[in-house]
């Protein structure tokens, strides 16, 4: 099925649990929001027409810098290989306790990317069996993929962006 | 009295003054004692053959973390073929090699591995800093490279590159070579020993 | 609690914890397996990961589209140009604009060779560790021939950065196509030799069948993908299900195995190696002329002796190398068939020449999981052939 088609039947099926669903650059796109998350992934997989059995990757932004709200963004990709097509769940989530419910009951390969979503944002996923960082080592503070967390607290020698580098410049501690 | 008093005062700095000078000067002498000892024309030669004998068989330790570990087993392989230059096995346990090849980049959370692997190898230990990662950071200046390898152990060798061919890395297995060679006899080997 | 024989006897559990740590000769890079094993028999493998964490997402959101192509070069460092293929496509999806033909192809046969070198080092290495050691040599021998091939190209061996936004980064000579061409003809005689030692073997069919099953249902709800999920019987390849590339203009089969076991994906990927072999072959025999770039100077550097002549180029240039390519605002994602499974980067764009948000959908993260589970109920030897079989690279695993 196309892109135009898979949202005709996503909406025809799940319609009042999703705020909206477009077609960007040929990909479906379908904007949730995370109460009904569960329920409109556990729909997406079961369906006899989208079957939608395989998760592709979980991925966390920061819209931060482009000041909108909700802050936080969870990205899910979906595919289905016996029709051969693609969807894209986005979730926005709040700044303060962005929290969205685990879909690892239903697609098991999404344990390692919603652990990354903790340990690099700080999403709390309820229902996750093991949540505890992945990727940083386990006593680190912070989450680093955040917007306002710096890139690093060494000087930059050469950098596009100047008054990134003035701050940290101006913050430095004495040692490393 | 007053006058008693001071010359007793002046007396005993004295005293003291001379004591820390003999102790100094005792001291000295034992350091150029033992070094006269040690570089005598016998132990010299001795030296040079114990360094003659390590450089030729450096066994590295297995430490690949990244792509400049492919250049490091293309280094080992048929065509820069390192085993001529004694690297004949690369040993997977720390306690049977003497040479730790820092291949790639060492994050945040390698680094304490890092440290303990370097601490189980047996004296006399070299280490060659492989790459522009384990050298200096490399393209990676952020939160979770560890900036040069020489922050956590003391490196005899940097080979720069991203990666560095295979025969940029011979080239510095050639000169560790004679750095050892350089360094035989002498106190700079005594101090690897202790 | 010692190791008294009273402390022995207080043990509340009596599995043994063995750790398979970080420096390990056999897991293909710095990964830490906590296995809890009753005997020789493993019960569950816990893995951690992280040991390589450098921070490349973070960092390509300060860096322009074209420096942030030889960052993307070390996140899979085996197969260097199929990274730069799947960043590159997604930037000219957001871009909207149509690579040259001939182009496509050069990437085409840039790819497969990458694919090529990249299964010669996965057959090395987890040959080495099943004990084979004479296949680690063998395998070197013709990598090292596709290493030249790319020092000739681009002037690096492994991080070639050949691919860049608008097509490729220079033209190929018909030099280089003949000694592509003398390569294409000498590999089929190798794989051949690779194949007569292993694959009727009885050690290697004793040590790799029946070894890591991972049945159709399991494989595809643990997010395997590749080599490894075609083996399970998932007859999906984004080559052929999504062309991408002018792939759709190549004649090439996809194997599919039964099984899903170790035995079962080492078969797909040797097949896979003939497949490539064919599909450089037929690109080098249809190869088009053309430019090998995008013609639009907004986009790809122009020519350097127009600098001299004209001021729009002297203009474009100059706005290029300071700003960088200015990608309309939006996100999107691309898929790419890489060596170990889908290969693809999100990318959020905010209109200027920085990315906003880079982030890779790396096969070997989502295989870890599936890996570990497949370890349940297995022996300590067979660990060693289950890490080999997935083939993980941890450069991006942990980004």
């Amino acid at each position: 099925m196309t892109g135009e088609e898979v949202i005709e039947k996503i909406k025809s099926v799940v319609g009042d649990d999703i705020q909206k669903g477009e077609v960007n650059l040929g990909d479906a796109v379908v904007f949730v929001a995370p109460d009904s998350l569960q329920k409109v992934a556990k729909t997406l997989k079961e369906d006899s027409d989208l079957n939608f059995e395989y998760l592709s990757d979980i991925r966390g932004v920061d819209y931060l810098d482009q000041d909108r709200e909700p802050r936080f963004e969870a990205v899910y990709e979906l595919y289905s290989f016996e029709h051969n097509h693609s969807v894209r769940i986005r979730v926005g989530l709040e700044e303060e306790n962005p929290s969205v419910p685990t879909v690892s009951d239903l697609w098991k390969g999404a344990l390692f990317p919603e652990r990354e979503l903790f340990d690099m944002f700080g999403f709390d996923i309820p229902g996750h069996p093991d949540l505890r960082r992945i990727i940083m080592p386990e006593e680190w503070e912070g989450h680093p993929l955040r917007r306002d967390y710096p890139l690093t607290i060494e000087d930059v020698t050469f950098s596009h962006n100047r008054e990134y580098k003035s701050e940290l410049v101006k913050s430095k501690p004495p040692t490393r | 009295m007053g006058l008693i008093d001071s010359a007793v005062d002046a007396l005993e700095t004295e005293v003291n003054n001379i004591k820390l000078n003999v102790k100094d000067a005792v001291e000295a002498l034992d350091h150029d004692y033992a070094g006269a000892i040690y570089d005598s024309i016998l132990t010299t030669k001795l030296g040079k053959v114990v360094g003659w004998a390590q450089k030729n068989a450096l066994w590295p330790a297995t430490f690949g973390l990244a792509c400049c570990a492919i250049e490091m087993m293309a280094m080992a392989n048929s065509r820069w073929d390192v085993a001529r230059f004694g690297a004949e096995v690369f040993r997977a346990s720390p306690r049977q090699a003497d040479l730790m090849i820092v291949s790639g980049r060492v994050s945040q959370k390698m680094a304490p591995v890092l440290k303990i692997i370097f601490d189980q190898m047996p004296e006399p230990k070299w280490v060659i800093s492989m790459g522009a990662c384990a050298s200096c950071g490399g393209i990676f200046n952020n939160y979770a490279i560890v900036q040069g390898v020489d922050r956590v152990v003391p490196v005899d060798v940097y080979v720069p590159g991203c990666p560095p061919g295979p025969e940029a890395l011979i080239y510095g297995i050639i000169k560790l070579q004679e750095k050892i060679m350089q360094e035989a006899g002498t106190q700079g080997a005594k101090k690897r020993v202790a | 609690m010692g190791v008294t024989e009273q402390g022995l006897l207080e043990r509340d559990k009596d599995t043994m914890t063995l750790n398979m740590g970080p420096s390990h000769p056999s897991t293909h890079g710095v990964f830490r397996i906590i296995m809890e094993m009753d005997g020789e028999v493993v019960l569950s493998a816990k893995p951690e990961i992280g040991f390589l964490h450098t921070g490349i997402e973070k960092t390509s959101e300060n860096k322009r589209y074209d420096h942030v192509i030889p960052m993307t070069d070390r996140l899979d460092y085996l197969a260097p140009p199929m990274n730069n293929l799947a960043f590159c496509l997604t930037t000219e999806k957001l871009l909207g604009c149509e690579i040259p033909p001939r182009a496509q192809y050069l990437r085409v046969i840039m790819c497969e060779l990458a694919r090529l070198g990249s299964h010669l080092v996965w057959l090395a290495t987890h040959a080495l560790d099943i004990g084979a050691m004479t296949i680690f040599l063998y395998c070197w021998r013709e990598r090292e021939m596709i290493l030249d091939l790319n020092e000739e190209i681009s002037g690096v061996r492994m991080m070639t950065s050949y691919i860049r936004v608008g097509g490729v980064m220079k033209d190929a000579t018909p030099e280089w196509l003949g000694k592509v061409r003398k390569f294409v003809d000498y590999l089929p005689a190798k794989i051949d030799e690779y194949e007569l030692l292993l694959t009727n073997n009885p050690i290697w069919l004793d040590r790799t069948r029946g070894v890591g099953v991972m049945t159709r249902e399991e494989a595809i709800n643990w997010s395997l993908s590749g080599p490894a999920l075609r083996a399970s019987g998932v007859d999906f390849d984004f080559r052929k299900k999504r062309p991408y590339s002018s792939y759709e203009n190549f004649d090439f089969d996809v194997p599919v195995g039964k099984n899903g076991d170790v035995y079962d994906r080492y078969l797909m990927r040797v097949e896979e190696m003939r497949q490539s072999r064919r599909i450089v072959e037929q690109a080098l025999n249809h190869l088009p002329d053309g430019p090998y770039k995008v013609q639009d100077n907004k986009i790809s550097l122009p020519e350097r002796d127009t600098l001299h002549t004209s001021m729009e180029a002297l203009i474009h240039h100059f706005k290029l190398v300071s700003e960088g390519v200015n990608v309309p605002e939006g996100e999107t994602y691309v898929p790419v068939e890489g060596p170990r499974g889908e290969v693809g980067f999100y990318i959020v764009s905010d209109g200027s020449g920085v990315p906003y948000r880079v982030k890779l959908r790396a096969p070997s993260f989502m295989a870890i999981p599936g890996m570990c589970k497949m370890m349940d109920r297995s022996f300590v030897a067979d660990v060693v052939a289950i890490i080999g079989s997935i083939d993980i690279v941890m450069g991006e695993v942990d980004r």
